[in-house]
């Protein structure tokens, strides 16, 4: 079982290495595909959001920066 | 941005909308104050290493019940239409995750010894993410592997520049942080000119023949602002100053006549390092032509429990320049608190242009002279530091 979780989590690992690794591709969402998950720190310190999360909703995804 | 947040107010207020916000800023706290003046109320995701790997903003993204991108940059007056009003089937296949957990640092770990090339950049990205500034130091020394390992990884080295720079505003900063920020974000702009979040990072504090635009005037402002509604701004752990303020120009002032206020060396040097002064040029080095801007920061030691002593003359800068050079400044001065003693880092910045034929670097001769207490309370002394600063070519 251990052993199986262990794997499991190599295994996403990979995955997600690999998609980190895809080499340099900048950000590039396609019309038509789901949007890699994502999670990150919020800017007032609550608790980390994914944009899983909001999966059932639809979503504006705003990238934005404050300069 | 803005127009977004107004025009999509009721159906988020309704429910039909989620506003998800992702901003590309080093400092949280600058972000919070930002959404804070404009009254963003949706959640607001921090990616201060650009994990997303984004080259530009802003960029919203319609993005349907399912998780499935329905526009890149939709049309507001559609929006409605096109997106809102519709329901969607579930067909966009999978993708994997952009980003590691904090979860992921120990099998990561593993990971990056397995596999260097890839590893350590990941193990560097959880820990800059997750870790906090206590694992900063960690992060550094994984991306500095990953940049080693493969030197043509802009990642690496733009994230290294971060957390180099996010080091140096603790108390746990190593001399040479800011300059390793700016080595960084410079290496990494080098492996692909056309990322333009890596550039504004170089531009945030460099020189304003440089800038295409002030990138942290708002801030007075929205303290204002904030300020008028009967909410106190949210202060900041690093208010922006000098070059992060300042408007871009086109060509530099000729700086003032000035007499140099120590022309003859005679005022005692501060041979215990009272203060500590650190350099840092920005970009790391200058074309013919073109000009760096030139950071001084002052800090009283903390080990020789050194204070500025503010009831007399405040700290001043003088720059010597070589010939052909050019210089905004002469003379530079820094502002002082009320109170008599303090012990605050001071920064001072200014600007230099190389000479269209330089085929040298240069070196510039400055010296500070300043008043300072030898401890809280202790002997005042008036002292001068002479700092070198190195301007390296770039043809």
């Amino acid at each position: 079982m251990v052993r199986e979780i262990t794997l499991g989590i190599l295994l996403a690992l990979a995955v997600w290495g690999s998609a980190m690794n895809a080499d340099a591709g900048s950000y590039a969402p396609e019309v038509g595909k789901r949007h890699p998950d994502f999670m990150l720190p919020r800017i007032d310190d609550r608790k980390p959001v994914s944009l899983s999360d909001f999966r059932g909703k639809k979503v504006l995804l705003i990238h934005f920066a404050s300069w | 941005m803005p127009v977004w947040h107004a025009a999509t107010r009721e159906w988020v207020k309704s429910g039909r909308l989620v506003l998800l916000g992702v901003v590309q800023e080093q400092h949280a706290d600058r972000a919070r104050l930002f959404a804070q003046w404009q009254q963003l109320d949706w959640p607001i995701l921090h990616d201060p290493i650009n994990i997303l790997r984004l080259q530009a903003v802003p960029i919203p993204v319609a993005i349907d019940e399912h998780g499935i991108v329905r526009a890149v940059r939709p049309d507001l007056k559609t929006f409605e239409a096109d997106f809102l009003n519709k329901t969607f089937p579930d067909d966009g296949g999978e993708a994997a995750p952009l980003t590691p957990k904090a979860s992921d640092i120990a099998a990561l770990r593993e990971q990056a010894k397995a596999n260097p090339t890839a590893g350590w950049r990941a193990l560097g990205d959880a820990l800059a993410l997750w870790g906090g500034p206590g694992r900063l130091d960690e992060a550094i020394v994984c991306y500095q592997r990953a940049a080693q390992v493969a030197p043509a990884d802009g990642d690496a080295f733009f994230r290294l520049g971060v957390c180099r720079r996010l080091r140096y505003e603790t108390a746990s900063r190593r001399p040479g942080d800011f300059q390793a920020a700016v080595d960084g974000w410079s290496r990494a702009l080098a492996t692909n000119p056309n990322q333009y979040i890596w550039r504004r990072r170089i531009q945030q504090y460099g020189p304003r023949l440089d800038k295409p635009y002030a990138f942290y005037d708002w801030v007075a402002e929205a303290a204002k602002a904030i300020a008028a509604r009967g909410d106190t701004p949210i202060a900041l752990a690093e208010p922006p100053y000098g070059s992060e303020i300042a408007f871009p120009l086109k060509d530099l002032p000729q700086p003032e006549a000035l007499e140099p206020p120590d022309p003859e060396g005679k005022v005692r040097r501060d041979d215990q390092r009272l203060i500590e002064a650190e350099v840092a040029v920005v970009p790391a080095s200058v074309a013919p032509g073109q000009s760096v801007r030139v950071h001084i920061t002052f800090r009283p030691s903390r080990d020789a429990k050194a204070h500025w002593n503010n009831e007399t003359e405040p700290l001043r800068l003088w720059v010597d320049v070589p010939a052909g050079w050019r210089v905004s400044d002469r003379l530079l001065v820094a502002p002082q608190p009320r109170a008599a003693e303090t012990g605050e880092v001071r920064r001072l910045d200014f600007e230099v242009q190389a000479p269209p034929g330089a085929a040298e670097p240069a070196r510039f001769r400055l010296y500070a002279l300043y008043n300072v207490y030898e401890t809280q309370g202790g002997q005042c002394l008036f002292l001068r530091q002479d700092i070198s600063v190195e301007i390296a070519l770039r043809k």
